[in-house]
C-alpha cells in the first residue's frame, strides 16, 4: 500500500483491511505500507497498526513506492501481492476478491476495474480514465478498461518479472505494457470505487491526466532508442 | 576526395557505436530490444552518411562521387553531429543505468532500515 501524506485515514484503512482478511482462513497475509517520504504523521500513524511500515528516505512517487512493495514481496517469497490505494478508495472486500479471482482466472496481473461497473463515479472521472485507457492502447497496444486503477493483484511470476521506469502515476499504464512485454497474462475484475470527500481531495483530476499522457508519450519515444 | 574525408571521419564513430552495442549484447549487458533498436539506428545513420551525397549528385546529373560542392564546413558539421549523437546516446544509457542503481539502492535501504 503506497502512502503519501495519508495520516488522516491510514489507521482506519489498515484496520478495515485486516478485519476483512481475518475473516478468510485460507490465507496468511501481511499488510505492508510504503510510506513514500510523507511530510505528515503517516509513518507514526501507520506504526500504530499491525502493518509492516517501510519508510522511503526520499519521495519516489507512486510508481517507485509500488516497486518497493513488490521488491519486499519478492524478498519475502510472497505467492501473491496486492497493491491498493491508501486513501480508502478501495473496498477491502474487493482486495479479498482479487486474491480469489487471480487464481480462478489464472492471471499474472489482475486489475480491479472501476469502469466495468462505474456506478458512483463522476462523468468527468469516467471520461478521464477511459481516455487514459485509450491512450494506453494507442501507445502500448494493450487495452484494459481501467488502466489507472491502483487495486492490482500480482502472481508470483509477476512479482518476479515486473519492472518499470516511471515513478509517477503513469506507472499504471507502463506496468501494463511491461506485463505484455514479459508475456504475463492480464485480466480484469469489477470493483467498486468509494469516493469520500477525503479521497476526492487526494485523487487525480483530468489535468493530471494530461500530464500522465505527456509522460507516457515521452516514455514511448525514449523506448525507441532503448 | 572530400567525400572520402567525410566518410573516413565518420565511419570510425559509427563502427565504434556498432561494436559497442554488439559487445554489450554479447556480454548480456543490454536487452535484445535495445540491441535491435541501436543496430537499426546506426545502420540508418551509416546508410544516410554513405548514400545521401552520391544520391544528391546523381539526382543533379553529376558523377556520384564528385565532391566539389562539399565544403570543409559540411564535413566538420556532419562529423560533429554524428559524434554528438554517439556521445548523447552513450550518456543517456549511463544515466539510465545510474538512475536504476540509485532506485534499487533506495529501495534496498528503505526495506533494510524498516528492520524487517
Amino acid at each position: 500500500m503506497p502512502a503519501y501524506n495519508e495520516a488522516q485515514v491510514i489507521c482506519s484503512v489498515v484496520k478495515k483491511m485486516a478485519a476483512v482478511m481475518d475473516t478468510s482462513k485460507h490465507y496468511t497475509y501481511e499488510i505492508v505500507i510504503i510510506n513514500d517520504g510523507s511530510r505528515d504523521a503517516t509513518a507514526q500513524e501507520a506504526s500504530k497498526t499491525s502493518a509492516t511500515v517501510i519508510n522511503h528516505i526520499l519521495n519516489s512517487g507512486a510508481g517507485g513506492a509500488t516497486l518497493t512493495g513488490l521488491s519486499y514481496a519478492r524478498q519475502n517469497n510472497f505467492d501473491i501481492a496486492i497493491t491498493m490505494d491508501a486513501d480508502g478508495q478501495h473496498a477491502p472486500e474487493d482486495v479479498l476478491e482479487g486474491i480469489k479471482q487471480l487464481s480462478k482466472l489464472n492471471a499474472d496481473l489482475l486489475i480491479g476495474s472501476r469502469l466495468i461497473n462505474n456506478k458512483g463515479m463522476s462523468k468527468t472521472k469516467v471520461i478521464g480514465n477511459t481516455g487514459l485507457s485509450v491512450v494506453t492502447k494507442l501507445l502500448f497496444g494493450v487495452y484494459v478498461t481501467d488502466s489507472q486503477s491502483g487495486l492490482r493483484a500480482y502472481s508470483r511470476r509477476a512479482i518476479d518479472e515486473l519492472d518499470w521506469k516511471s515513478t509517477g502515476y503513469e506507472f499504471c499504464s507502463e506496468m501494463i505494457w511491461r506485463a505484455e512485454q514479459s508475456d504475463l497474462s492480464i485480466a480484469e475484475y469489477p470493483i467498486q470505487a468509494i469516493y469520500t470527500d477525503y479521497s476526492r481531495s487526494k485523487g487525480q483530476n483530468n489535468w493530471n491526466g494530461i500530464n500522465i499522457v505527456k509522460r507516457l508519450l515521452k516514455q514511448r519515444l525514449v523506448e525507441l532508442f532503448e | 576526395m572530400r567525400y572520402l574525408i567525410l566518410v573516413l571521419c565518420n565511419l570510425p564513430i559509427i563502427l565504434l557505436a556498432l561494436v559497442n552495442i554488439i559487445t554489450q549484447y554479447k556480454l548480456k549487458k543490454v536487452s535484445i530490444t535495445r540491441f535491435q533498436h541501436q543496430i537499426i539506428i546506426w545502420t540508418v545513420v551509416l546508410i544516410v552518411l554513405l548514400g545521401s551525397f552520391p544520391l544528391y549528385n546523381i539526382l543533379n546529373g553529376r558523377s556520384a562521387f564528385d565532391s566539389n560542392e562539399l565544403s570543409l564546413f559540411d564535413i566538420v558539421q556532419t562529423t560533429v553531429i554524428v559524434f554528438l549523437f554517439y556521445a548523447f546516446n552513450n550518456l543517456r544509457q549511463q544515466l539510465d543505468q545510474n538512475e536504476r542503481r540509485l532506485r534499487d539502492l533506495h529501495q534496498e535501504l528503505s526495506i533494510k532500515l524498516s528492520g524487517k
